[in-house]
């Protein structure tokens, strides 16, 4: 067997078990979740094995074959593209879900829809994976669908509930309206270059960078929409807060380290079509992102909505770093980002099922004696989040902010900083709320541990959490992009140390935010039973705390809009086309012939009149002339 | 004789032997219809496979058969059938949706006996339109198809406005197809050909184009009579209305079906054989396609009957193939034909579902109806993925033939191209996703819930066979566009004088210079 099948048999084996399920195993809950779970896991020892064998860099960059062909004019391949950065992504996505299905195994153990849930979970898997690996244009967007799709499904999970129905329902729209952006993105670059396989595409921008033309802004602003909906940044950032309506493992899977992360991982492997401007409109949608999305998180009070928040956020500094050219931090954070923020899910799930889902904040309390394994987890979690040295986030927030130093942007490097300070603080004020303190509720007071199935996960990525800075993740992805950590051989305590040497200022700044963010967190909320908070900020609070009203601003702009013109459409098809003018056509031939009626007498002399007035009439035209 | 012979005989024998079966014996009528329909199914299947390996006659069609005996060979009339790219899809497809249609027929329980002769005539004649490679029983055999639409809407129809809705599209579709006809035989004695032979009159045509007044005149009565079949805006409120009221086979047989066959019409005669005017044409229809695409779209959002829903719906999908036909390229009518083929499988899909619910539930109001999916996992599930494949999913062979049509139209017509995938990705998800809601999810009625689901592979198989063959040209769209693209490319070559002058010049030696100037004066008249 050749080593290049076996990518496809990665790329295939959930889909694989997402039809089996469906079509055979939705009665036999076990077979659904070993089939589910199997697919994934050994789609991931499979990607070390080919990494192991073929490295980062294999000798075939892409395997191949045609989906679509017309004529001269189109041809869409249906292949796969093997560099660092979508083999490490590869490792990320099969790993981090593969943890997530197996703490599903236990989470979903009493939902009637379990197997439902597994074939949902492979299908998005596999629609990720196809991302991932994907090498031209359409086949990206294919399966960018797909996890539209595949999320649609899984957030409307329950889809019994009216909140969890409406927010599936707006999580799709709201991404087809980036990919709206996205497919006119892909036709005008088609249309310049008439390609759409990557390399291809590169190697003619290399040679003629000036090849897009007048619409080369354009093209990669238009493709940056779709980003922008997948990756929830403002404006369209509405949609994944809502999303937080699906299972828990879920939300770890789709909001943290996979579908969200697509849009990232997206305009890393097409930078080369992004151009100075559009890069500076990134760089600055993802710092606006990262700190509005940080001022809602600091005055939620649902534990999930808190992380969605905080994922808002961070998204928000992956895109500001990739416009701010720098792709490898970009992915650097982004594939940490997946593992603490999948492992800060996971937590708050265990959380909420010994919680009785109850999702309030201030409802819990004391839980850090009771579940310690969770507890001390979480706070791996919540450290690596916040940027603690030597967690794996201080490492990848830090490299970003050093790029935003790098490239003289101060404006965005004062954003980031103070975004790193609310990230603290609000991530402090939850552990406070959550874990320590006293017990506000009946069952927060008799939780317990979660079992086995459930820690284990948490074990996992909490040791990922704290070491996933210094494994030699950036060196990777600087294999591809070049920048900070690509001659880096070095070991794991050069890389520890790495930051302080390199750029001291970054990191002495990051540390002060830390510790100003935590020590503003235990101000206020050591011991708190109720949010201070809103007393003291007043209006600011609530307007946070209601998310600055965008929901409301689009629901009497945008969709009112649409259902206005839809509204106006819809009379002038009833009154005007259906009404006057088909009805009016009818109703003209009903008369005309309701009046020639009137003809028909019946009476012969009449029609002997008429016969001869006729005739008269004839005779003038044709002698009378 | 071959297998187009059986396809197009198989259904108008059988349905003349059920005159002659006692009406009591219902069960034998609907076995007799399901069984025809499946026998036709499998040999659709069977050319669409060898279509590949089987000989082409001169003109590029293969399977060409006459079946003596029917016409007048005097006049030129004969039956004679066959397949080249454009109708071997749409075969298959008409026979693939009659046998779902068949199966779904069980919802009808009074006159039996006259209804599935109906329904085979109905079947008989529109694939007999398709296949028809005479100009005469092209038009003859669709209105043969037509009449029984009419009738079944009138007899076994449902709600009150039943009758204006008769009424409203056997009128309107009668005024299509006689404009249509005019149209038609306007071009037969233009043409001087003396002949009702489609590949003989493109030959013919060819070689003697028809005088740009000719043109002039035939051509918006070809697009607008046909348009008109095809619920072109503005001429498109009958459809919505008659689909709510037709019952569901006639639904399912005349939006997947009938309805394409003024888009053959089109692509098959208006275009190649009239290039001037359609290039004069073709930004005006693709600016029309915005009308059904956006406009339609939008009010498919303010329905409220399901019904209603998707006849818009299925409106609005209309302009993805007369944008496609717009933009007389090849990628933009390959695509078009593609859409074709997904849309009459789509919409016979979501007709039968939504006569399963109306079987169910006697009403399809949306307001009334929650929380469905809960009481019918089959049917709701499959109703999602036809939501999803009506929004231009990818895997559903929708998209591909959308995304190939944007890909045709993106240099010919880029802001109608911007809107309509606008119209494409969002309206569509809009109005689809939130009859989703209202319909399936959310909290299920008190009164809903003795409904049931599809109880036996029976009920299943015609909506397992719709989405698999969805699933299947989407995943692999090149099973269509492999077969479309030879035979799109002709007709294209032929729609585009500029082209076509161009080939002249290279095959004859030396031109002299007044005629290629002339051949380019033409082009840009």
């Amino acid at each position: 067997m050749k080593l290049e099948a076996l990518p496809w048999i990665i790329l295939f084996l959930p889909l694989a078990a997402a039809g089996i399920i469906t079509l055979f195993t939705l009665q036999n809950r076990q077979w659904s979740a070993r089939l589910s779970v199997g697919a994934v896991v050994t789609g991931f020892l499979l990607s070390v094995v080919f990494v192991f064998v073929a490295g980062w860099e294999p000798r075939v960059r892409e395997v191949s074959v045609n989906w679509l062909t017309i004529g001269e004019g189109l041809r869409v391949d249906f292949g796969l593209h093997f560099d660092p950065l979508s083999l490490l992504m590869l490792l990320v996505v099969t790993g981090v879900a593969g943890v997530i299905h197996i703490y599903s195994v236990g989470y979903m153990r009493d939902d009637p829809g379990y197997s439902r849930f597994f074939a949902s979970l492979s299908l998005f898997t596999f629609s990720m994976l196809g991302i991932v690996l994907a090498n031209n244009f359409i086949q990206l967007f294919i399966f960018w669908e797909l996890v539209g799709v595949s999320s649609y499904l899984l957030i409307g999970f329950w889809y019994g509930r009216t909140a969890a129905a409406d927010a599936a329902k707006k999580a799709f729209i709201t991404n087809r309206l980036g990919d709206f952006g996205f497919l006119l993105g892909i036709l005008t670059v088609w249309g310049a270059l008439g390609s759409l396989n990557f390399s291809e595409l590169q190697e003619k921008l290399a040679s003629d960078p000036s090849a897009l033309g007048a619409l080369a802004t354009v093209a990669g602003l238009l493709v940056f929409c779709g980003a922008v909906g997948k990756s929830a940044q403002f404006p369209l950032h509405v949609w994944l807060p809502d999303a937080m309506e699906g299972p828990t493992p879920v939300s770890a899977l789709i909001h943290a380290a996979t579908m969200v992360a697509a849009g990232v991982y997206m305009l890393c492997r097409i930078l080369f079509v992004l151009n100075a401007p559009a890069l500076e409109v990134i760089s600055y949608t993802g710092g606006f992102t990262a700190l509005l999305a940080a001022l809602i998180a600091i005055q939620q009070d649902d534990i999930k909505r808190i992380l969605a928040y905080s994922t808002l956020s961070q998204l928000g500094y992956m895109v500001m770093a990739v416009g701010l050219g720098g792709p490898t931090p970009a992915m650097f954070h982004l594939t940490t980002h997946a593992f603490f923020k999948a492992l800060l899910f996971l937590g708050a799930g265990s959380v909420i099922v010994v919680a009785h889902h109850e999702q309030d904040i201030w409802k819990m309390g004391a839980l850090r004696t009771k579940m310690p394994v969770t507890f001390w987890t979480f706070m791996a979690g919540t450290l690596a989040l916040a940027g603690l040295w030597p967690f794996s986030g201080f490492f990848s927030k830090d490299s970003i902010l050093e790029q935003a130093l790098l490239r003289h942007h101060y404006l965005l490097f004062a954003i980031g900083l103070f975004v790193a300070m609310l990230t603290v603080f609000y991530m402090f004020r939850l552990i406070f709320v959550v874990f320590f303190g006293s017990a506000k509720s009946g069952h927060a007071a008799h939780a317990h541990e979660s079992p086995g199935v459930m820690v284990w996960p948490l074990r996992i990525l909490a040791v990922f959490a704290l070491v996933g800075g210094v494994i030699g993740i950036q060196g990777v992805y600087a294999m591809q992009f070049g920048g900070e950590g690509a001659g880096q051989a070095a070991g794991v305590a050069a890389r520890l140390i790495g930051p302080w040497r390199e750029a001291p200022g970054a990191a002495v700044c990051g540390l002060a935010a830390f510790v100003a963010g935590l020590g503003a967190a235990y101000a206020l909320y050591a011991g708190a039973d109720k949010d201070p908070l809103p007393e003291k900020l007043g209006a600011v609070s609530m307007a946070m705390r209601n998310r600055f009203y965008f929901d409301e601003l689009y629901k009497v702009t945008v969709i009112r809009l649409h259902d206005g013109l839809a509204a106006v459409a819809a009379w002038i098809d009833r009154w005007i086309i259906a009404g006057l003018c088909v009805r009016g056509i009818h109703g003209t031939t009903e008369l005309l012939g309701r009046a020639l009626r009137l003809l028909q007498t019946g009476n012969v002399q009449t029609y002997a009149f008429l016969f001869a007035a006729g005739v008269a009439l004839v005779l003038y035209f044709v002698l009378g002339k | 004789m071959t297998a187009l012979t059986y396809i197009f005989v198989l259904p108008l024998l059988a349905a003349v032997a059920l005159a002659f079966v006692p009406r009591a014996y219902s069960v034998v009528m609907r076995g007799v219809a399901v069984g025809v329909t499946f026998v036709m199914m499998l040999l659709a299947i069977l050319v669409f496979i060898r279509f590949n390996g089987a000989e082409a006659d001169a003109s590029g069609f293969k399977f060409v058969t006459t079946i003596p005996g029917l016409g007048a060979s005097s006049l030129g009339i004969v039956c004679k059938l066959g397949v080249d790219g454009i109708n071997v899809g749409l075969v298959l497809m008409g026979a693939i949706v009659a046998f779902a249609a068949a199966c779904c027929s069980r919802e009808i329980r009074d006159r039996e006996k006259e209804f599935y002769i109906l329904l085979l005539v109905m079947t008989g004649g529109i694939l007999g339109a398709f296949a028809s490679l005479n100009l005469f029983f092209f038009y003859f055999l669709h209105e043969l198809a037509l009449v029984p639409t009419f009738l079944m809407i009138g007899v076994w129809g449902r709600g009150e406005r039943k009758n204006y809705a008769t009424f409203q599209i056997t009128l309107y579709l009668s005024i299509g197809a006689l404009v249509a006809l005019v149209g038609l035989i306007a071009l037969y004695l233009q043409s001087g050909a003396q002949t009702f032979d489609i590949p003989e009159l493109t030959e013919r045509l060819r070689e003697n184009p028809l005088s740009a007044g000719a043109q002039r005149f035939i051509f918006p009565l070809l697009l607008f009579g046909f348009g008109i079949l095809v619920s072109l805006w503005p001429f498109h409120t009958w459809a919505p209305m008659g689909y709510a009221s037709a019952p569901t086979p006639a639904a399912m047989l005349h939006a997947g079906v009938l309805k394409k066959f003024g888009l053959y019409g089109l692509i098959r005669i208006a275009l190649p054989l009239m290039p001037g005017a359609a290039q004069r044409w073709m930004p005006i229809l693709a600016w029309l396609c915005l009308g059904n695409l956006v406009y339609c779209g939008w009010v498919a959002m303010r329905q409220k009957d399901f019904n209603w829903l998707i006849g818009y719906s299925s409106v609005a999908h209309m302009g993805f193939v007369f944008l496609g036909i717009a933009t007389l390229t090849l990628v933009g009518v390959t695509g078009a034909v593609v859409v074709m083929v997904a849309h009459g499988f789509l919409a016979a899909l979501t007709f039968g579902l939504s006569g399963y619910l109306y079987e169910q539930t006697g009403t399809l109001e949306m307001s009334e109806l929650g929380g469905l999916l809960r009481k019918l996992p089959f049917i709701g599930a499959a109703l999602v993925m036809a939501a999803f494949a009506g929004c231009g999913v990818p895997g559903f062979a929708n998209f591909a033939g959308e995304v190939t049509v944007f890909f045709g139209a993106w240099n010919v017509f880029r802001p109608v191209t911007v809107l309509a995938c606008w119209g494409a990705l969002m309206i569509g998800a809009v109005y689809m996703l939130r009859a989703v809601r209202t319909m399936l999810h959310g909290e299920l009625p008190e009164k809903w819930a003795n409904v049931t689901d599809a109880p036996h592979l029976w009920r299943k198989a015609p909506f397992i066979l719709l989405l698999a063959a969805l699933m299947l040209f989407g995943c692999f769209p090149r099973l269509l566009t492999d077969k479309i693209s030879p035979s799109a490319g002709v007709i294209v070559q032929m729609a585009n004088p500029v082209l076509e002058g161009n080939l002249r010049a290279e095959a004859a030696p030396a031109p002299p210079k007044s005629a290629l100037a002339q051949g380019g004066g033409e082009a840009v008249q």
